[in-house]
């Protein structure tokens, strides 16, 4: 190595935002510094200043296009929590059903698009290959699949919310429009189908973790912290407490969404517009936490349904706990889809979920602050909103799944790029042959 | 022949991106009829494969999102030279989008919100280094370059997408409807005669009405109807979210007027219902109003 060097990926590809990644060399051909740059950022907190608070759910799903049901749903619960309201019974199942649906479509989508390019094509094709396309191309029926998969998600989310980009129907005390006994016998009669695809996806899925075995446990192996949200232990997205889990895994704290502020904290670094959130009780960088699929697979203690509590068994046999391997992300959204799949049937199948009790007659605003939280695919999702005695919000603060992880994705692609330029350790895994070649 | 194609993103959701992904098994008709030559969501190329590409090589582009960076400007250039038809896709790209209501306050003040003052910021600082400066306000693409097409949307809806791509694929134009989200809306309408708006929380909306004749504030009238008044369907206001009705320069102004006309209020009382008219009238297109216009040049004399 003969003098500094800058590698820089601009822009990285196949994710949901924007950002870069810059990696520092030195004259000695170590890593001086890794840097996830986020390179944009919109100022929602401030513009949200001065709105009807009844309206947010309408502002908020437009912070992210591929989960705008989660940022929805806890815009709803946040302004209800300062309002003091609790919505009928019917409405909150609607609700799952809402977020479940994106769950399943979100999931699928990060898995075939966004992920699947890398190890089905393979990490070292050309890039023009890898990716989504070439997959409908070489393997259409894992392709249709795929595609089907989402389509039944983002269909049904847009069956309640209206459409699935942007949700328009929760609105403090309710929703503002029921869920039809055609839409649920409709989407009923394709459970058959989702359940058998979401098995095959287990399979598939399992079997790229077992060709990819040795990336999976050496590669990007990194101790975090991890954050997520359960209900008396079991997985759940739409309304629990929250599990903070040291990299030990030993469970830290578990506080109520109310609560953020005991253990959120934000750290603005030089290099990036999306702050790093930590365990405020141990500091930065210490306390960095990760969030989304693997970080709730740790923190929980069980899965809320038979077969993804299968799923999970077997990830838990194979990896241990809690699981510090970045890419079991993968293996534990897949878990994850399971589970949506299955709750979405418990829901379908209730007969409460076409109720057109769904809405509270009366809903009075008024002077106050509220939480609201839910899981979104990629993580913990928080909204926090004031009010004034007109229902005005004065102030917003938002702890969105990006942020959650984005000091854990540094801490991983600075323990990568050691892995790839110091010691080349890519170049000593064993890989398969990619299914596509 | 196969058209190439290029789709970049500026600030922005992504939402314009998952409403293309979302035509799901229409894509595999549109799939053999185009060649993807830039498209960060979803394929590995980068930035400068764009840039090396020769100018006017790409049949269509498409710009979702809007500037809030001079790393946006620069795409946003870039993707004009290399393509012969651009296409302002969704309402980020035509009118500034929703990130536009932060026009509201000077540059300083949203970054002071958000790096020194939100509530669990720890070490507050202004990050500066790999990072691109903020634009000073937020403009709608069409001011900055000059685009061949436009289709508006909050995100423009698949079907939207597969009408557009459809016809520049084969080479027709394509235009925007005549229509309003009203034109679109099955509901019973009657003569106007508002005589007190509701807010959205209160009350049961009569699914079979007009929302407007029941007091709730529903913009459909003033908006254009490309998405087939998905909101009024499922019970819910419009907010004109997909922009205003074609040849309307300012979507606020035009529903304030409109307002005016139908509600049998005392000005004052029309007035008190809006304490906020920018975020009830200027959804995602505040950017491009007078009012916004108007206040970004105001704050550029000042700097001056």
């Amino acid at each position: 190595m003969t003098g500094e060097k800058t590698v820089k990926i601009s822009p990285v590809t196949r994710l949901e935002g924007h950002g870069d990644i810059t990696i520092k060399l030195g004259k000695d051909g170590k890593v001086k510094d890794a840097q996830f740059n986020i390179t944009s950022t919109r100022f929602f907190e401030k513009f949200l200043e001065g709105r009807f608070a009844e309206e947010a759910p309408r502002f908020a799903p437009r912070i992210c296009g591929i989960c705008p049901e989660p940022h929805h749903l806890a815009s709803v619960k946040a302004v209800e929590d300062a309002w003091g309201i609790t919505p009928p019974a019917a409405a909150v199942k609607v609700r799952r059903l809402l977020i479940n649906a994106k769950q399943l479509s979100s999931h699928a989508l990060h898995f075939f698009a966004l992920a699947a390019p890398d190890f089905l094509v393979g990490p070292f094709a050309e890039p023009a290959k890898r990716n989504l396309v070439t997959i409908v191309k070489a393997m259409p029926d894992v392709g249709k699949m795929a595609l089907q998969m989402m389509q039944f998600g983002q269909e049904l989310a847009a069956a309640i919310g209206g459409t699935a980009i942007h949700p328009v129907t929760a609105i403090p005390g309710g929703m503002l429009n029921p869920f039809s006994e055609e839409n649920r016998d409709k989407f009923l009669k394709q459970i058959a189908d989702i359940r058998q695809w979401t098995a095959d996806t287990l399979t598939l899925a399992k079997k790229v973790f077992d060709d990819y075995w040795d990336t999976i446990t050496k590669l990007g192996v990194v101790q975090t912290y991890y954050i997520g949200t359960h209900n008396n232990g079991a997985h759940e997205i739409y309304d629990g407490s929250i599990r903070v889990m040291d990299p030990e895994g030993s469970v830290v704290a578990d506080i109520k969404p109310k609560d953020y502020r005991k253990c959120f904290a934000e750290y603005v670094p030089e290099h990036s517009y999306a702050t790093h959130v930590y365990y405020k009780p141990v500091g930065y960088p210490d306390g960095v936490w990760r969030a989304g699929t693997l970080a709730r697979t740790n923190v929980v203690d069980k899965m809320a349904t038979p077969l993804a509590q299968e799923a999970f068994e077997e990830m838990r046999n194979r990896l241990g706990h809690p699981i510090h391997a970045t890419f079991a992300y993968h293996w534990a959204r897949i878990v994850e889809l399971v589970q949506a799949m299955e709750e979405l049937e418990i829901l379908l199948k209730d007969p409460q979920i076409v109720s057109k009790d769904i809405k509270l007659s009366v809903v009075e605003p008024k002077k106050g602050d509220g939480v609201g939280c839910v899981e979104a695919p990629r993580g913990t999702l928080i909204h926090h909103y004031w009010t004034d005695e007109q229902g005005i919000i004065t102030k917003a603060n938002m702890i969105v799944a990006t942020n959650n992880n984005v000091g854990g994705i540094e801490k991983t692609l600075m323990e990568v790029a050691k892995q790839v330029f110091e010691q080349r350790a890519h170049q000593k895994l064993k890989l398969p042959k990619p299914m596509i070649g | 022949m196969t058209k190439r194609i290029a789709l970049a993103q500026l600030t922005s959701c992504w939402g314009c991106d998952q409403s293309l992904v979302d035509l799901h098994l229409g894509l595999l008709t549109v799939l053999p009829e185009i060649e993807i030559v830039f498209w960060p969501a979803v394929v590995d190329f980068k930035l400068k494969d764009l840039e090396s590409m020769p100018d006017q090589s790409i049949h269509i582009g498409l710009v979702e999102g809007s500037c809030r960076t001079e790393e946006d400007v620069h795409l946003l250039n870039v993707m004009r030279e290399k393509s012969k038809t651009l296409v302002a896709w969704g309402v980020c790209s035509c009118y500034g989008g929703i990130q536009g209501l932060a026009n509201q306050w000077n540059l300083e003040e949203l970054v002071d919100r958000k790096f020194m003052k939100a509530d669990t910021v720890t070490d507050p600082r202004v990050p500066s280094e790999n990072v691109p400066v903020f634009t000073e306000t937020v403009q709608p693409n069409v001011d900055i370059v000059e685009f061949d097409v436009l289709l508006p949307g909050c995100p423009p809806t698949s079907k939207n997408l597969l009408d557009a791509l459809t016809a520049l694929i084969s080479g027709k134009p394509f235009d925007l409807p005549e229509k309003s989200v009203c034109d679109q809306c099955s509901k019973v309408k009657q003569d106007k005669h508002i005589k007190e708006f509701h807010r959205t929380h209160e009350g049961h909306i009569d699914p079979s009405k007009c929302l407007l004749d029941q007091g709730y504030l529903c913009l459909g009238f003033a908006t254009i109807g490309l998405c087939g008044a998905i909101c009024p369907n499922v019970n819910t206001p419009c907010k004109g979210c997909f922009g205003p009705v074609i040849r309307v320069r300012d979507h606020g102004a035009k529903i304030i007027s409109a307002l005016g006309a139908v509600a049998e209020m005392e000005p004052d009382k029309l007035r008190e219902s809006f304490p906020d008219p920018i975020g009830s009238f200027y959804f995602t297109d505040y950017a491009a109003s007078y009012l916004s216009r108007i206040r970004t040049e105001t704050r550029r004399k000042k700097k001056k």
